[in-house]
Protein backbone atom coordinates (compact mmCIF):
# COMPACT_ATOMS: atom_id res chain seq x y z
CA UNK A 1 0.00 0.00 0.00
CA UNK A 2 1.58 3.27 -1.14
CA UNK A 3 -1.54 5.77 -1.39
CA UNK A 4 -3.35 7.51 1.50
CA UNK A 5 -7.65 7.37 0.02
CA UNK A 6 -9.01 11.39 0.56
CA UNK A 7 -11.08 11.23 4.13
CA UNK A 8 -13.49 13.41 5.15
CA UNK A 9 -11.91 14.78 8.37
CA UNK A 10 -9.13 17.25 7.93
CA UNK A 11 -7.33 17.27 11.68
CA UNK A 12 -4.47 15.82 12.83
CA UNK A 13 -1.76 14.82 10.82
CA UNK A 14 -3.55 13.10 8.25
CA UNK A 15 -1.28 10.84 7.40
CA UNK A 16 -3.42 7.79 8.22
CA UNK A 17 -5.19 7.37 5.40
CA UNK A 18 -3.89 3.66 5.34
CA UNK A 19 -4.87 3.28 8.43
CA UNK A 20 -8.74 3.91 7.81
CA UNK A 21 -8.50 1.45 4.28
CA UNK A 22 -7.33 -1.13 6.13
CA UNK A 23 -10.00 -1.16 8.80
CA UNK A 24 -12.58 -0.76 5.60
CA UNK A 25 -10.54 -3.97 4.46
CA UNK A 26 -11.46 -5.98 7.69
CA UNK A 27 -7.52 -5.59 8.84
CA UNK A 28 -6.15 -3.68 11.35
CA UNK A 29 -2.57 -1.93 10.48
CA UNK A 30 -0.30 0.36 12.58
CA UNK A 31 3.06 1.44 10.12
CA UNK A 32 6.50 0.43 11.20
CA UNK A 33 9.47 2.62 10.12
CA UNK A 34 11.37 0.34 7.24
CA UNK A 35 14.31 1.78 8.20
CA UNK A 36 14.66 1.26 12.16
CA UNK A 37 11.07 -1.16 12.79
CA UNK A 38 9.99 1.38 15.22
CA UNK A 39 6.12 1.73 15.66
CA UNK A 40 5.79 5.15 14.34
CA UNK A 41 2.04 6.10 15.19
CA UNK A 42 0.24 8.61 14.93
CA UNK A 43 1.34 8.25 11.73
CA UNK A 44 3.33 10.65 10.27
CA UNK A 45 5.68 11.51 7.12
CA UNK A 46 9.18 10.55 8.23
CA UNK A 47 10.78 8.48 10.86
CA UNK A 48 12.32 11.06 13.03
CA UNK A 49 14.36 8.76 14.43
CA UNK A 50 16.52 7.57 11.50
CA UNK A 51 15.07 9.47 8.81
CA UNK A 52 13.29 6.81 6.63
CA UNK A 53 9.80 8.09 4.76
CA UNK A 54 8.65 4.60 4.20
CA UNK A 55 6.54 2.76 6.26
CA UNK A 56 5.56 -0.84 6.59
CA UNK A 57 1.51 -1.11 7.46
CA UNK A 58 1.40 -3.80 9.66
CA UNK A 59 -1.13 -6.14 10.44
CA UNK A 60 -1.64 -6.55 14.11
CA UNK A 61 -4.51 -8.53 15.97
CA UNK A 62 -7.04 -6.14 17.59
CA UNK A 63 -6.43 -7.18 21.14
CA UNK A 64 -4.25 -4.78 24.34
CA UNK A 65 -4.81 -3.43 27.53
CA UNK A 66 -7.20 -0.11 28.71
CA UNK A 67 -4.49 2.73 29.08
CA UNK A 68 -7.47 4.74 29.97
CA UNK A 69 -11.21 5.67 29.57
CA UNK A 70 -14.32 7.84 30.04
CA UNK A 71 -17.59 7.29 29.99
CA UNK A 72 -19.80 10.51 28.20
CA UNK A 73 -22.67 11.37 29.88
CA UNK A 74 -23.29 14.48 26.84
CA UNK A 75 -23.83 14.66 23.38
CA UNK A 76 -21.20 16.89 22.21
CA UNK A 77 -21.48 18.90 18.80
CA UNK A 78 -19.38 17.34 17.03
CA UNK A 79 -20.73 13.69 17.52
CA UNK A 80 -24.04 14.39 17.65
CA UNK A 81 -24.37 10.92 15.78
CA UNK A 82 -24.04 8.88 19.29
CA UNK A 83 -26.16 11.39 20.80
CA UNK A 84 -28.59 7.93 21.20
CA UNK A 85 -25.83 5.66 23.19
CA UNK A 86 -25.45 8.52 25.76
CA UNK A 87 -23.81 7.74 27.90
CA UNK A 88 -21.18 5.51 26.14
CA UNK A 89 -17.62 4.70 27.59
CA UNK A 90 -14.87 5.07 25.06
CA UNK A 91 -11.51 4.02 26.18
CA UNK A 92 -8.35 4.15 25.00
CA UNK A 93 -6.27 1.06 24.55
CA UNK A 94 -2.67 0.19 24.17
CA UNK A 95 -2.36 -2.30 21.75
CA UNK A 96 -0.21 -5.31 22.34
CA UNK A 97 3.11 -5.80 20.78
CA UNK A 98 3.09 -3.00 18.83
CA UNK A 99 5.87 -0.83 21.51
CA UNK A 100 2.81 1.37 23.63
CA UNK A 101 0.85 2.12 20.18
CA UNK A 102 -2.48 3.48 21.30
CA UNK A 103 -5.95 3.89 19.70
CA UNK A 104 -8.89 4.86 20.66
CA UNK A 105 -12.41 2.97 20.40
CA UNK A 106 -16.03 2.94 21.81
CA UNK A 107 -16.42 -0.22 24.53
CA UNK A 108 -19.26 -2.38 24.01
CA UNK A 109 -20.57 -5.15 26.15
CA UNK A 110 -20.16 -5.51 29.69
CA UNK A 111 -18.55 -2.19 31.41
CA UNK A 112 -18.23 -4.54 34.96
CA UNK A 113 -14.60 -5.50 34.79
CA UNK A 114 -13.82 -2.33 32.71
CA UNK A 115 -10.48 -0.39 34.72
CA UNK A 116 -7.20 0.58 33.49
CA UNK A 117 -5.09 -2.54 32.72
CA UNK A 118 -8.25 -4.45 31.94
CA UNK A 119 -7.39 -6.88 28.97
CA UNK A 120 -9.52 -5.97 25.78
CA UNK A 121 -10.29 -7.14 22.11
CA UNK A 122 -11.62 -4.85 19.03
CA UNK A 123 -13.94 -5.52 16.64
CA UNK A 124 -13.69 -3.88 13.78
CA UNK A 125 -17.05 -2.55 12.28
CA UNK A 126 -17.83 -1.55 8.65
CA UNK A 127 -18.07 2.38 7.70
CA UNK A 128 -21.34 3.93 9.76
CA UNK A 129 -23.31 6.80 10.32
CA UNK A 130 -22.06 7.02 14.01
CA UNK A 131 -18.51 7.01 12.86
CA UNK A 132 -19.13 9.90 10.56
CA UNK A 133 -18.76 7.59 7.41
CA UNK A 134 -15.47 6.00 8.44
CA UNK A 135 -14.59 2.44 9.38
CA UNK A 136 -13.85 2.12 13.47
CA UNK A 137 -13.06 -0.74 16.16
CA UNK A 138 -15.33 -1.52 19.15
CA UNK A 139 -13.49 -2.78 22.56
CA UNK A 140 -15.19 -5.23 24.88
CA UNK A 141 -13.38 -6.14 28.01
CA UNK A 142 -12.12 -9.95 27.67
CA UNK B 1 22.53 35.77 31.55
CA UNK B 2 23.09 36.71 28.00
CA UNK B 3 20.46 36.20 25.93
CA UNK B 4 17.71 36.13 29.17
CA UNK B 5 14.35 37.88 29.03
CA UNK B 6 14.85 37.52 32.60
CA UNK B 7 13.46 40.69 34.50
CA UNK B 8 13.43 43.49 31.01
CA UNK B 9 10.14 43.92 30.16
CA UNK B 10 7.11 44.43 32.41
CA UNK B 11 3.08 44.61 31.81
CA UNK B 12 2.45 47.89 32.96
CA UNK B 13 -1.12 48.17 31.92
CA UNK B 14 -4.03 46.17 32.55
CA UNK B 15 -7.57 46.29 30.69
CA UNK B 16 -10.75 43.78 30.44
CA UNK B 17 -14.29 44.07 29.69
CA UNK B 18 -17.37 42.60 31.90
CA UNK B 19 -17.52 38.51 30.98
CA UNK B 20 -21.07 38.21 29.50
CA UNK B 21 -22.80 34.90 29.58
CA UNK B 22 -22.12 33.38 26.30
CA UNK B 23 -23.91 34.74 22.98
CA UNK B 24 -25.22 37.90 25.32
CA UNK B 25 -22.28 40.71 24.43
CA UNK B 26 -23.61 44.14 23.59
CA UNK B 27 -20.63 44.60 21.41
CA UNK B 28 -18.91 42.41 18.29
CA UNK B 29 -15.76 40.82 19.12
CA UNK B 30 -13.50 43.43 17.66
CA UNK B 31 -15.04 45.94 19.40
CA UNK B 32 -14.69 44.33 22.61
CA UNK B 33 -10.95 43.77 22.07
CA UNK B 34 -10.35 47.15 20.82
CA UNK B 35 -12.26 47.99 24.43
CA UNK B 36 -9.78 45.93 26.47
CA UNK B 37 -6.59 47.11 24.54
CA UNK B 38 -7.75 50.50 24.98
CA UNK B 39 -8.25 50.04 28.92
CA UNK B 40 -5.45 48.80 29.01
CA UNK B 41 -3.27 51.53 28.03
CA UNK B 42 -5.39 53.95 29.54
CA UNK B 43 -4.40 51.58 32.33
CA UNK B 44 -0.81 51.99 31.89
CA UNK B 45 -1.20 55.54 30.64
CA UNK B 46 0.04 55.26 27.23
CA UNK B 47 -1.49 56.31 24.77
CA UNK B 48 -3.23 53.30 22.36
CA UNK B 49 -1.79 54.82 19.56
CA UNK B 50 1.57 53.90 20.83
CA UNK B 51 0.96 50.56 20.88
CA UNK B 52 3.43 49.42 17.70
CA UNK B 53 2.77 45.32 18.86
CA UNK B 54 0.40 43.20 18.93
CA UNK B 55 0.63 39.07 19.98
CA UNK B 56 -2.45 36.59 20.69
CA UNK B 57 -2.70 32.74 20.66
CA UNK B 58 -4.32 30.09 19.11
CA UNK B 59 -7.48 30.97 17.20
CA UNK B 60 -7.91 35.00 18.02
CA UNK B 61 -9.53 36.72 15.05
CA UNK B 62 -8.51 40.28 15.63
CA UNK B 63 -5.10 41.02 13.92
CA UNK B 64 -3.27 43.86 14.79
CA UNK B 65 -3.49 45.36 11.49
CA UNK B 66 -7.72 45.33 11.65
CA UNK B 67 -7.58 47.23 14.93
CA UNK B 68 -5.11 49.93 13.94
CA UNK B 69 -7.52 52.66 12.29
CA UNK B 70 -9.33 52.50 15.70
CA UNK B 71 -6.12 52.53 17.61
CA UNK B 72 -4.99 55.47 15.32
CA UNK B 73 -2.18 53.15 15.34
CA UNK B 74 1.37 54.96 13.35
CA UNK B 75 3.41 52.21 12.52
CA UNK B 76 2.87 48.22 13.34
CA UNK B 77 5.94 47.27 13.78
CA UNK B 78 5.48 43.49 14.98
CA UNK B 79 2.57 41.13 15.26
CA UNK B 80 2.29 37.22 16.01
CA UNK B 81 0.06 34.83 16.95
CA UNK B 82 1.48 31.58 19.32
CA UNK B 83 0.47 28.36 17.86
CA UNK B 84 -1.87 26.01 20.39
CA UNK B 85 -4.96 27.17 21.74
CA UNK B 86 -5.20 28.03 25.87
CA UNK B 87 -1.85 26.91 25.88
CA UNK B 88 0.02 29.61 24.49
CA UNK B 89 -1.15 32.71 27.17
CA UNK B 90 1.72 33.05 29.27
CA UNK B 91 3.73 32.65 26.42
CA UNK B 92 2.66 35.05 24.31
CA UNK B 93 3.61 37.40 27.10
CA UNK B 94 7.81 35.89 26.13
CA UNK B 95 6.71 36.56 22.97
CA UNK B 96 6.10 40.12 23.27
CA UNK B 97 9.07 40.27 25.64
CA UNK B 98 11.41 38.76 23.25
CA UNK B 99 10.02 41.53 20.37
CA UNK B 100 10.46 44.60 22.71
CA UNK B 101 13.76 43.21 24.00
CA UNK B 102 15.09 42.85 21.12
CA UNK B 103 14.03 45.92 19.68
CA UNK B 104 11.42 45.01 17.04
CA UNK B 105 8.61 46.96 19.09
CA UNK B 106 8.45 49.27 21.57
CA UNK B 107 4.89 48.56 23.36
CA UNK B 108 3.43 45.24 22.62
CA UNK B 109 -0.77 44.61 23.34
CA UNK B 110 -1.30 40.85 24.33
CA UNK B 111 -4.78 40.16 24.19
CA UNK B 112 -7.25 38.05 23.65
CA UNK B 113 -11.06 38.43 22.60
CA UNK B 114 -14.20 36.52 22.42
CA UNK B 115 -17.92 36.31 21.65
CA UNK B 116 -20.00 34.39 20.50
CA UNK B 117 -21.94 36.12 18.23
CA UNK B 118 -19.31 37.50 16.26
CA UNK B 119 -17.56 34.12 16.56
CA UNK B 120 -19.78 31.79 15.97
CA UNK B 121 -19.15 28.98 18.95
CA UNK B 122 -15.86 29.61 18.78
CA UNK B 123 -15.33 25.86 21.04
CA UNK B 124 -16.56 24.33 17.73
CA UNK B 125 -14.70 26.66 15.65
CA UNK B 126 -11.09 26.25 17.39
CA UNK B 127 -11.32 22.69 17.72
CA UNK B 128 -12.76 21.56 13.96
CA UNK B 129 -9.77 22.30 11.85
CA UNK B 130 -7.24 20.15 14.53
CA UNK B 131 -9.53 17.08 15.68
CA UNK B 132 -7.62 13.91 14.29
CA UNK B 133 -10.25 11.39 12.81
CA UNK B 134 -9.20 9.13 15.32
CA UNK B 135 -11.11 11.52 17.71
CA UNK B 136 -14.01 12.08 16.13
CA UNK B 137 -14.66 8.99 14.82
CA UNK B 138 -15.17 7.26 18.02
CA UNK B 139 -17.43 9.53 19.68
CA UNK B 140 -14.64 11.98 21.16
CA UNK B 141 -15.90 15.43 20.40
CA UNK B 142 -12.79 17.19 21.42
CA UNK B 143 -11.20 19.53 24.86
CA UNK B 144 -13.40 18.33 27.46
CA UNK B 145 -13.42 14.09 26.82
CA UNK B 146 -10.04 14.16 25.62
CA UNK B 147 -9.20 16.17 29.38
CA UNK B 148 -11.14 13.32 30.88
CA UNK B 149 -9.20 10.23 29.34
CA UNK B 150 -6.13 12.13 30.55
CA UNK B 151 -7.36 12.83 34.12
CA UNK B 152 -8.88 9.57 34.50
CA UNK B 153 -5.34 7.69 34.26
CA UNK B 154 -3.83 10.39 36.72
CA UNK B 155 -6.32 9.14 38.81
CA UNK B 156 -6.84 5.52 38.75
CA UNK B 157 -2.87 4.78 37.59
CA UNK B 158 -1.13 7.13 39.50
CA UNK B 159 -3.02 7.85 42.62
CA UNK B 160 -3.63 11.23 42.72
CA UNK B 161 -7.19 11.49 44.75
CA UNK B 162 -10.08 13.08 43.56
CA UNK B 163 -10.35 15.73 46.37
CA UNK B 164 -7.43 17.79 44.43
CA UNK B 165 -10.45 18.35 41.79
CA UNK B 166 -12.88 19.56 44.06
CA UNK B 167 -10.50 21.69 46.21
CA UNK B 168 -9.51 23.40 43.17
CA UNK B 169 -13.07 23.84 42.32
CA UNK B 170 -13.95 25.28 45.53
CA UNK B 171 -11.25 27.36 46.16
CA UNK B 172 -12.06 29.22 42.47
CA UNK B 173 -15.60 29.48 43.97
CA UNK B 174 -14.69 30.85 47.02
CA UNK B 175 -12.83 33.73 45.66
CA UNK B 176 -15.12 34.39 43.30
CA UNK B 177 -17.49 35.33 46.00
CA UNK B 178 -15.35 38.60 46.57
CA UNK B 179 -15.17 39.39 42.94
CA UNK B 180 -18.46 41.33 41.74
CA UNK B 181 -17.06 40.79 38.32
CA UNK B 182 -17.45 36.81 38.36
CA UNK B 183 -19.78 34.89 36.47
CA UNK B 184 -20.04 32.86 40.15
CA UNK B 185 -20.34 36.06 42.19
CA UNK B 186 -23.16 35.04 45.06
CA UNK B 187 -23.71 31.63 44.06
CA UNK B 188 -23.03 29.22 46.83
CA UNK B 189 -20.56 26.03 46.02
CA UNK B 190 -20.08 23.11 48.91
CA UNK B 191 -19.66 19.56 47.93
CA UNK B 192 -23.44 18.54 47.60
CA UNK B 193 -23.21 21.52 44.99
CA UNK B 194 -20.16 19.67 43.09
CA UNK B 195 -21.29 15.86 43.94
CA UNK B 196 -25.13 16.25 42.92
CA UNK B 197 -23.91 18.23 39.99
CA UNK B 198 -24.00 15.95 36.42
CA UNK B 199 -21.31 14.28 35.11
CA UNK B 200 -19.94 15.79 31.36
CA UNK B 201 -17.80 12.69 30.80
CA UNK B 202 -16.28 10.99 34.05
CA UNK B 203 -14.16 11.45 36.06
CA UNK B 204 -15.64 15.20 35.08
CA UNK B 205 -18.80 16.60 36.53
CA UNK B 206 -20.25 19.89 35.00
CA UNK B 207 -18.35 21.82 38.07
CA UNK B 208 -14.99 20.71 37.10
CA UNK B 209 -15.32 22.29 33.41
CA UNK B 210 -15.13 26.03 32.37
CA UNK B 211 -17.31 27.40 30.00
CA UNK B 212 -16.51 29.84 27.91
CA UNK B 213 -17.55 33.95 28.23
CA UNK B 214 -17.83 36.68 26.09
CA UNK B 215 -15.47 39.50 26.39
CA UNK B 216 -11.89 40.83 25.73
CA UNK B 217 -8.81 40.92 28.16
CA UNK B 218 -5.72 42.56 27.15
CA UNK B 219 -1.88 43.85 28.86
CA UNK B 220 0.45 46.09 27.79
CA UNK B 221 4.39 44.83 27.81
CA UNK B 222 6.82 47.42 27.63
CA UNK B 223 10.56 47.69 28.09
CA UNK B 224 11.67 47.82 32.45
CA UNK B 225 13.31 51.27 31.73
CA UNK B 226 9.64 52.76 30.34
CA UNK B 227 8.02 50.76 32.74
CA UNK B 228 9.74 52.36 35.65
CA UNK B 229 8.28 55.60 34.60
CA UNK B 230 4.41 55.10 33.55
CA UNK B 231 3.54 52.82 36.88
CA UNK B 232 4.28 52.45 40.82
CA UNK B 233 4.50 48.61 40.30
CA UNK B 234 5.18 47.23 37.34
CA UNK B 235 4.98 43.32 36.83
CA UNK B 236 8.52 42.37 35.73
CA UNK B 237 8.52 39.40 33.27
CA UNK B 238 11.20 36.95 34.62
CA UNK B 239 10.12 34.15 32.33
CA UNK B 240 7.65 33.42 30.48
CA UNK B 241 8.96 30.05 27.78
CA UNK B 242 6.74 28.16 25.46
CA UNK B 243 7.06 24.73 24.21
CA UNK B 244 6.87 20.92 23.99
CA UNK B 245 9.13 18.59 24.88
CA UNK B 246 9.96 15.50 22.32
CA UNK B 247 6.93 13.00 23.26
CA UNK B 248 4.60 15.60 23.64
CA UNK B 249 2.63 17.79 21.08
CA UNK B 250 -0.64 16.28 18.17
CA UNK B 251 -0.20 12.78 19.37
CA UNK B 252 -3.34 11.58 19.62
CA UNK B 253 -2.87 10.63 23.31
CA UNK B 254 -0.21 9.18 22.56
CA UNK B 255 1.91 11.56 24.71
CA UNK B 256 4.45 9.88 27.11
CA UNK B 257 4.24 11.19 29.80
CA UNK B 258 0.45 10.25 29.33
CA UNK B 259 -0.57 11.42 32.79
CA UNK B 260 0.87 15.08 32.38
CA UNK B 261 -0.62 18.10 31.34
CA UNK B 262 2.36 18.87 29.18
CA UNK B 263 4.85 21.20 31.38
CA UNK B 264 7.30 19.56 32.82
CA UNK B 265 9.94 20.96 29.83
CA UNK B 266 8.48 24.27 29.95
CA UNK B 267 8.34 24.60 33.88
CA UNK B 268 12.17 23.36 33.88
CA UNK B 269 13.25 26.17 31.66
CA UNK B 270 10.94 28.52 33.60
CA UNK B 271 12.59 27.91 36.75
CA UNK B 272 15.85 27.98 34.83
CA UNK B 273 15.57 31.56 33.71
CA UNK B 274 14.21 33.28 36.18
CA UNK B 275 16.38 31.59 39.00
CA UNK B 276 13.24 30.80 41.56
CA UNK B 277 11.58 27.64 42.19
CA UNK B 278 8.31 26.53 43.56
CA UNK B 279 9.10 26.95 47.10
CA UNK B 280 8.90 30.70 45.77
CA UNK B 281 5.83 31.48 44.51
CA UNK B 282 3.44 33.38 46.60
CA UNK B 283 0.40 33.46 44.45
CA UNK B 284 -0.32 30.77 41.01
CA UNK B 285 -2.92 31.80 38.36
CA UNK B 286 -4.21 28.03 36.99
CA UNK B 287 -5.49 28.01 34.01
CA UNK B 288 -8.30 25.14 34.53
CA UNK B 289 -10.50 23.91 31.38
CA UNK B 290 -10.87 21.08 33.54
CA UNK B 291 -10.05 20.77 37.26
CA UNK B 292 -7.74 17.59 36.71
CA UNK B 293 -5.77 19.07 34.07
CA UNK B 294 -4.95 22.47 36.48
CA UNK B 295 -3.92 19.94 39.49
CA UNK B 296 -1.82 18.22 36.59
CA UNK B 297 0.01 21.26 35.87
CA UNK B 298 0.43 21.91 39.52
CA UNK B 299 2.28 18.82 39.71
CA UNK B 300 4.05 19.11 36.45
CA UNK B 301 5.51 22.73 38.04
CA UNK B 302 7.26 20.86 40.50
CA UNK B 303 4.70 21.86 43.68
CA UNK B 304 4.29 18.36 45.05
CA UNK B 305 4.24 14.75 43.44
CA UNK B 306 0.93 12.71 42.63
CA UNK B 307 1.50 11.21 45.91
CA UNK B 308 1.78 14.41 48.16
CA UNK B 309 -1.01 16.10 45.70
CA UNK B 310 -3.88 14.85 48.17
CA UNK B 311 -2.00 16.32 50.83
CA UNK B 312 -0.79 19.93 49.37
CA UNK B 313 -3.81 20.53 47.31
CA UNK B 314 -6.62 21.24 49.83
CA UNK B 315 -9.09 24.32 49.95
CA UNK B 316 -7.27 25.24 53.16
CA UNK B 317 -4.09 25.50 51.14
CA UNK B 318 -5.66 26.86 47.76
CA UNK B 319 -6.99 30.31 49.44
CA UNK B 320 -6.13 33.50 50.08
CA UNK B 321 -4.54 35.24 51.92
CA UNK B 322 -2.87 32.57 53.98
CA UNK B 323 -2.75 29.26 52.00
CA UNK B 324 0.39 26.96 51.24
CA UNK B 325 0.04 28.15 47.35
CA UNK B 326 -3.61 30.72 46.90
CA UNK B 327 -4.91 29.68 43.20
CA UNK B 328 -7.28 31.39 40.91
CA UNK B 329 -7.81 34.05 43.46
CA UNK B 330 -10.06 36.12 40.85
CA UNK B 331 -12.40 33.16 40.69
CA UNK B 332 -10.00 31.18 37.50
CA UNK B 333 -11.73 30.14 34.24
CA UNK B 334 -14.34 27.99 36.57
CA UNK B 335 -15.51 30.71 38.71
CA UNK B 336 -14.59 34.45 37.13
CA UNK B 337 -15.54 33.83 33.57
CA UNK B 338 -13.58 31.79 30.76
CA UNK B 339 -11.86 34.42 27.86
CA UNK B 340 -9.81 31.59 26.80
CA UNK B 341 -7.79 32.09 30.81
CA UNK B 342 -6.74 35.59 29.49
CA UNK B 343 -8.81 37.11 32.45
CA UNK B 344 -5.75 35.07 34.39
CA UNK B 345 -3.33 37.26 33.24
CA UNK B 346 -4.34 40.59 34.64
CA UNK B 347 -4.88 38.50 37.87
CA UNK B 348 -1.43 37.79 37.77
CA UNK B 349 -0.81 41.20 37.63
CA UNK B 350 -2.82 42.30 40.31
CA UNK B 351 -1.46 40.33 42.54
CA UNK B 352 2.14 41.74 42.33
CA UNK B 353 0.62 45.13 41.82
CA UNK B 354 -1.64 44.11 45.43
CA UNK B 355 -5.00 44.78 44.01
CA UNK B 356 -6.71 41.44 43.90
CA UNK B 357 -10.25 41.09 45.34
CA UNK B 358 -8.00 38.38 47.66
CA UNK B 359 -4.51 39.63 47.79
CA UNK B 360 -1.95 37.65 48.76
CA UNK B 361 0.10 40.49 51.33
CA UNK B 362 3.34 41.09 49.81
CA UNK B 363 2.54 39.05 47.09
CA UNK B 364 6.23 39.13 45.11
CA UNK B 365 5.95 36.06 42.57
CA UNK B 366 3.52 35.19 40.72
CA UNK B 367 2.65 32.55 38.23
CA UNK B 368 0.28 31.73 35.62
CA UNK B 369 0.35 28.41 33.69
CA UNK B 370 -1.35 28.44 30.33
CA UNK B 371 -3.97 26.01 28.91
CA UNK B 372 -2.91 22.52 30.08
CA UNK B 373 -2.68 19.58 27.88
CA UNK B 374 -2.61 21.64 24.87
CA UNK B 375 0.10 20.50 21.95
CA UNK B 376 2.17 22.90 23.22
CA UNK B 377 1.68 25.25 26.94
CA UNK B 378 3.59 27.93 28.27
CA UNK B 379 3.95 29.50 31.86
CA UNK B 380 4.78 32.78 32.65
CA UNK B 381 6.80 34.37 36.52
CA UNK B 382 5.78 37.78 37.29
CA UNK B 383 7.83 39.47 39.77
CA UNK B 384 8.12 42.76 41.62
CA UNK B 385 10.97 45.14 41.79
CA UNK B 386 12.50 43.11 45.05
CA UNK B 387 12.27 39.90 42.81
CA UNK B 388 12.85 41.10 39.60
ZN1 LIG C 1 12.98 4.78 11.44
Amino acid sequence: MNHNSPRPIAGGIAADGLYWDALEAGEFRLPRCAGCGRWTWPAHWRCGECGSWDFDWTALQPKGVVYSWTRTWYAFDRTRERAGDVPYVVVLVEIDGADGARVMGVLAGDEAALKIGAPVAGTILAPSQKAKGYPSIVWSVQ
Amino acid sequence: MTGSLRGRTAVVGIGQTPLYKRGTAPDPEMKLCLRAIVAACEDAGIPPRDVDGFVSYGSERNEGQKLMPALGTRELRFGALIWGHGGGIPGALGLAASAVVTGQAEVVAVYRSLAEQSGARLRVAVAQDDTAAQYLVNGVDGPVQICSLRTQRMLEADGVPRSTMFALAQAAYHHAQRNPQAAAYGKPFDAGVYEQSRFVSEPYRLYDCSRENDGAVAVIVTSAERAADLVDRPAYILSAPTGAAGGWGPLEENHRPYASSGFEAVARRLWAESGYGPGDVDVAQIYENATGMGVGAILDHGFCTAEEAGGLLTFENLIAPYGRLPVNTSGGNLAEGFVHGMSLVTEAVRQIRGTSVNQVPGAQLSLMTGGPGDSVVSSALLGSGATR
